[in-house]
């Protein structure tokens, strides 16, 4: 049962990307949208240049596969942090990556026009999680309790500084910021589709390598040194790891919320904690979920909602439901 | 052999010892209980072996080379602990939790292998708690669970076992259980056992060797019928105790 569970996740991002193909303000059949795939990689149909393929490759494609990037970024970040700080309900920005992302959005918007938004975003991303490491550093050992305590001052600390920029800058600018930090994937193109691709090799396929240590280090800091754990070493690798997927995924998509936090959680409940399956599974998942929220996002109505609003109109009455219904179990414990 | 010697510890910036120069050593195929009241230093030396600290003096030896030093993966390979039960925050399976145990013999990039399942399906058999391979870690009793984790140490394959009051939350049964299958690891692995334990009784009919300490101080070392007595008792917990000498064992009972 667990094991058709697991397939059934692990292929969903490949349906998902298919529907969202076809479907959109422009009508491509299901059928065609293959065609169309399959002639591009072996030249079957030899199509020509028609409207049909043009929408797929120029503007769905690096879209879906955007998204989906996105998604297993977040969402295996959230898995990773989860395990690590041993809590269920921590989420990938928990040390401070969105608020540290906003503000190099807000600053790059508001003042520094001429400089390249997403590398800023991605630089204070990184800044924001370092210095809240470097705050939690006592006498050489990070601690989990003051990891996260330091997390959420470095958090306050950028939000506070966004609220300036956002209080400074004219309305228009003002305007940007705002549609900016909601999340967005309406601006897909096959560059942020590579970049994406690099946060993903460089980040989340490490962690998939070192998933099973999780378990160990879930355990305590104690115990899984007491089975032979480096644990300093390897918390910081899964810190950097998850850093590095976040930042890179939050600086091209903005700030999205839910994802790394409730898959994982919906995937504890329906596969088990093991790791070595919810690592890849967490993966898959958070690809599909983030294609699906996407292609609502752009085709409920006649212009793009900003996803982050979907994840978290989907979201909170999710997690109300399973709260609800799995009652204690469903907080891990 | 594991031999402790000279061993003396202090927290840093603190001047006096909570270890003043601790030395024994502990047999293959024996237990061997460290006995004490709280506060003796009984913990403190614990964390010490198993490297949680470093001793600001002394030497931790096993069959002639220091183990002090090692690394946790080289010591892991050394040394096991069965720590006190505790509920983990994801609910793990019972053989999840016992392949935990595998860690030290893995890459930081490897899951574990065929091999390594073999290994803790065995230990679970050895335990007697193959029944809850699939049950949930968070579960089960606290009996079963210290059953999990000393399944996980011996996944581990190490000569020495280490246990931090083993029956610390458990009813008197699932003590009995729990010091009874210790027993039969030591003899049938051949394996250095060392614990801590509460219980002098207990203690007593259990263990091969007892190593008393109060004060960060060794008070009494050797086999449980020639150093347990009314005196003994006295100096270290402060209660008057009638020792009863019973089938070869020294029981005591409170004075009331």
């Amino acid at each position: 049962m667990k094991g058709i569970k697991a397939i059934i996740i692990s292929l969903s991002p490949l349906a998902v990307a298919w529907f969202a193909l076809f479907f959109g303000a422009y009508g491509v059949s299901p059928l065609m949208v293959i065609k169309i795939l399959l002639d591009e990689t072996f030249h079957l149909f030899e199509f020509g240049d028609i409207p049909e393929k043009a929408i797929i490759f120029d503007i769905r494609l690096p879209r879906v596969l955007l998204a989906g990037l996105v998604g297993a970024a977040l969402s295996c970040a959230g898995v990773t942090l989860q395990g690590i700080f041993r809590n269920p309900l921590v989420d990938p920005f928990i040390l401070g990556i969105s608020a540290g992302a906003a503000f190099g959005c807000a600053i790059t918007i508001g003042f520094l026009s001429f400089l390249p938004l997403q590398f800023i975003a991605f630089i204070f991303a990184t800044l924001a999680v370092m210095i809240a490491y470097a705050i939690a550093r006592f006498q050489g050992e990070v601690s989990r309790l003051p990891l996260i305590l330091s997390g959420i001052i470095v958090s306050a600390f950028f939000t506070a500084m966004v609220s300036i920029v956002k209080f400074l800058v004219d309305p228009h600018k003002l305007q940007s910021i705002v549609y900016w930090l909601m999340g967005s994937f309406s601006l897909s193109d096959w560059r942020a589709v590579k970049i994406s691709l690099i946060g993903f090799l460089a980040g989340v396929l490490p962690i998939f390598l070192m998933r099973w240590r999780l378990n160990v280090l879930s355990m305590g800091d104690e115990e899984a040194k007491a089975l032979g754990v480096n644990v300093r070493r390897e918390r910081i690798l899964f810190i950097a790891f998850s850093t590095f997927a976040v930042a890179v995924a939050t600086s091209l998509s903005g700030i999205i919320g839910w994802v790394g936090l409730m898959v994982p959680h919906l995937l504890r409940m329906l596969t088990g904690p093991d790791h070595k399956t919810l690592v890849p599974l967490s993966i898959s998942a958070g690809a599909a979920f983030m294609i699906a929220a996407d292609t609502i996002s752009r085709t409920l109505t006649s212009f793009d909602i900003p996803v982050g609003i979907i994840t978290a109109l989907t979201g909170a009455p999710f997690f109300i439901y399973l709260m609800k219904r799995g009652g204690e179990e469903a907080w891990g414990k | 052999m594991l031999e402790i010697k000279d061993l003396s510890f202090r927290h840093k910036g603190v001047k006096e010892d909570l270890l003043k120069n601790i030395s024994f050593n502990a047999q293959k195929g024996q237990i061997t209980t460290i006995l004490g009241p709280n506060g003796s230093g009984k913990t403190t030396l614990f964390k010490c072996i198993v490297g949680f600290w470093k001793p600001s003096k002394g030497d931790i030896i096993y069959e002639g080379s220091s183990i002090r030093n090692l690394s946790y993966s080289k010591r892991a390979k050394i040394l096991s602990i069965v720590p006190q039960e505790h509920e983990p925050p994801f609910p793990y399976s019972v053989f999840e939790v016992v392949l935990m145990g595998r860690a030290s013999h893995l890459g930081i990039f490897s899951t574990p292998s065929k091999r390594d399942y073999e290994i803790a399906e065995k230990c679970l058999e050895i335990v007697g708690i193959f029944h809850l391979k699939d049950k949930s870690y968070t579960k089960i009793s606290g009996g079963e669970r210290q059953l999990t984790l000393i399944a996980r140490a011996l996944a581990q394959q190490a000569p020495i076992m280490l246990l931090d009051e083993p029956t610390s939350h458990l009813d008197f049964r699932n003590q009995i259980v729990i010091l009874m299958k210790i027993k039969e690891i030591a003899i049938n692995n051949s394996l250095v056992i060392l614990m801590t334990l509460h219980d002098p009784n207990m203690a007593g009919i259990f263990s091969d060797k007892l190593i008393v300490i109060n004060s960060g101080l060794k008070i009494a070392e050797g086999k449980p019928h020639e150093i347990i007595s009314e005196g003994l008792i006295k100096k270290i917990y402060g209660v008057e105790v009638i020792k009863i000498k019973f089938d070869g064992y020294n029981l005591i009972q409170p004075k009331i």
